[in-house]
């Protein structure tokens, strides 16, 4: 026939396709498509909540974070939003992109019971600064990064063939769950045990009091700020900046027809993340003048990893990238920016007075907003069309035209969301740095508006649900219909 | 039984109606279908991927299966999927090629 049949091909990998036309929500590996559905639908709303709540109190942002709103509020961001929707899209990628099954939907469903009490009540106790509570939704949320982790670590024991985006995902498993301990360790530290004399008959109970009031004599060595700073980083460069850098080898190639362009390269910037982001944590929690030097390793990783993301796009072969990409290669590149950032606030002589004070607050709000948030949201534009497509019109392919992943959204909407945020996250950055609540309110304006484009996006793809658009094929045989 | 002789061409028309939803192009301009093998009411294809792990894996490869049913004088469909050798886009027909902007070099 054509010039591709010509090589004749050697069957590697038969797969055994049924007759069936039984409807299906689930791929071979993947889970429901509702199981991560409900994680991003979450996520969004903590999103859209996160930035209303920062319309309403730019304070949070324009003065000193050492105060129970701005924890209350970065929890929000990164329980709610951003662990939400990378636990969801974990569930749904890491079997397809690994080529594996899934372990346990029925833990993932039990762990969202969790997660969603969790970091609800966490976020409401951190408001109120009631640290007793927060230490109990905290280990609910413990329970629930456990299953999360067992889960996910039971899956990647499945994969046939182990790799980079394996191995930076496994180190992110690892880095969460130790988030998470030093989150319930400071907050141990902040509690008051004068009840624990009253315990001594009850033995059990005294003893888990006991337990925390030494783990609280232990973390009152640290400064709390470089405590609360060392746990930040675990979560904001361990879990997401690892996660961003391992999936986008897989990822990247695949949307851009593209290879990763050299392993080693890419294995280097993996180790070099670890090697750094353990060095930090030990230094930021000693106050060690160090820290730059982790730093720098950190952001030489970084340096590593666009090297070959810029090599593995200049080898693809699709030339256009869509819009989704655009976002995440933007924030990515906004990795530049935070990384001059991390190294001056890592600098050993720099003064710390109310400048620098809000120079962290930018540096946490570039990371957690600029980098981390922009790039999901580019990512989501990829895995909310493909869960409705799956969902939806899967089982009609080859018996019905169905709509392509980019007709199920506006991509005007798209760009204009992109624009909104890019001048929102200038604005706001712009705002800190000047203690203005003003401009921080117009800013988080502005990402509101790229955050309702997002929104109305989501909800012209979930719409496929309700409203298929599917037109039958010509050449229908007359005894075979498209199933309902 | 079915009357109606199966030809090559029809075959490719029908997967014509199979898209990749991701690229937005039908398989057959995109170079996934590696072979066409036509005996009596039985059709047996052999395509690729544009990569390993493509999550529209299933979609596609029973997406094939089912065009090949819906054809008049197919009774039988047969989808094997390989990865040897691997796809690339010089596979593309121009007309594929010119829908996407995928280039080869």
């Amino acid at each position: 026939m054509r010039e591709a049949s010509a090589a004749a091909p050697r069957v590697v990998q038969p797969v055994a396709v049924g007759s069936s036309t039984t409807a299906v929500l689930r791929t071979a590996n993947a889970p429901l498509v509702t199981l991560p559905l409900r994680f991003i639908v979450t996520g969004l709303l903590a999103l859209f909540t996160g930035i209303g709540w920062l319309i309403a109190r730019p304070d949070i942002l324009a003065t000193y974070h050492y105060n129970q709103y701005v924890i209350a509020v970065t929890h929000l961001f990164a329980l709610g939003w951003l662990c939400s929707v990378v636990m969801g899209a974990m569930y749904q990628l890491v079997p397809v992109a690994l080529e594996t099954r899934l372990y346990s939907e029925r833990l993932a469903k039990w762990q969202f019971a969790f997660h969603l009490v969790g970091f609800v009540g966490m976020v409401w106790m951190f408001w109120t600064w009631n640290m007793k509570q927060v230490g109990h939704f905290g280990s609910v949320m413990a329970v629930s990064v456990g299953l999360f982790v067992y889960n996910l670590v039971r899956t990647l024991a499945r994969v046939p063939k182990w790799n980079v985006t394996a191995t930076a995902i496994a180190a992110a498993l690892g880095w969460i769950t130790f988030t998470i301990v030093a989150g319930l360790a400071i907050a141990a530290s902040k509690c008051v045990y004068d009840s624990e004399t009253g315990l001594a008959t009850a033995v059990g109970v005294s003893t888990v009091v006991g337990g925390l009031r030494a783990v609280a004599r232990f973390i009152a060595r640290f400064d709390q700020i470089s405590a609360m700073h060392a746990h930040a980083h675990l979560s904001g460069v361990g879990f997401f900046t690892l996660l961003i850098v391992g999936v986008s080898y897989k990822l990247i190639p695949m949307f851009t027809l593209s290879e990763l362009q050299n392993k080693r390269r890419a294995a280097l910037s993996v180790a070099l993340l670890n090697i750094g982001l353990v060095g930090s944590f030990l230094t930021i929690l000693m106050r060690s003048p160090w820290k730059i030097a982790f730093a720098l390793v950190i952001v030489g990783a970084l340096a590593i990893y666009g090297w070959e993301l810029r090599a593995i796009l200049r080898a693809r072969k699709r030339a256009n990238l869509d819009r989704g990409l655009k976002y995440f290669l933007t924030a990515v590149g906004l990795l530049a920016p935070l990384s001059l950032l991390s190294l001056i606030l890592t600098w050993p002589s720099l003064p710390l007075n109310a400048f620098t004070g809000q120079l962290e607050n930018l540096y946490g709000f570039l990371g957690f907003i600029g980098v981390v948030t922009f790039a999901i949201i580019g990512m989501l534009y990829k895995i909310v069309p493909f869960l409705a497509w799956f969902g939806v019109y899967s089982r009609h392919v080859g018996l019905a035209k169905v709509p392509s992943l980019g007709d199920m959204y506006s991509v005007r909407l798209q760009v204009l969301g992109y624009w909104s945020f890019l001048c929102g996250l200038a604005v706001t950055s712009g705002g800190i740095v000047l203690s203005s609540n003003t401009i921080v309110r117009t800013g988080c304006g502005l990402l509101a508006l790229s955050a309702a484009t997002l929104a109305i996006n989501v909800v012209k793809i979930l719409s496929h649900f309700a409203q298929p658009r599917i037109i039958p094929l010509a050449t229908t045989k007359s005894t075979r219909t498209s199933p309902k | 039984m079915n009357s109606t002789t199966v030809t090559e061409a029809a075959v490719l028309d029908a997967l014509r109606g199979v898209i990749d939803p991701e690229i937005g192009c039908n398989i057959v301009d995109l170079g996934l279908i590696y072979d066409i093998a036509i005996i009596g009411t039985k059709v047996k294809v052999t395509m690729t991927l544009t990569t390993p792990g493509c999550p529209m894996h299933e979609s596609l490869c029973g997406g094939v299966q089912m065009a090949l049913l819906n054809l008049e004088g197919v009774d039988d469909a047969e989808v094997e999927l390989v990865w040897d050798p691997p796809w690339h886009p010089t596979m593309m027909t121009e007309v594929g090629r010119a829908a996407t902007g995928v280039r080869t070099g």
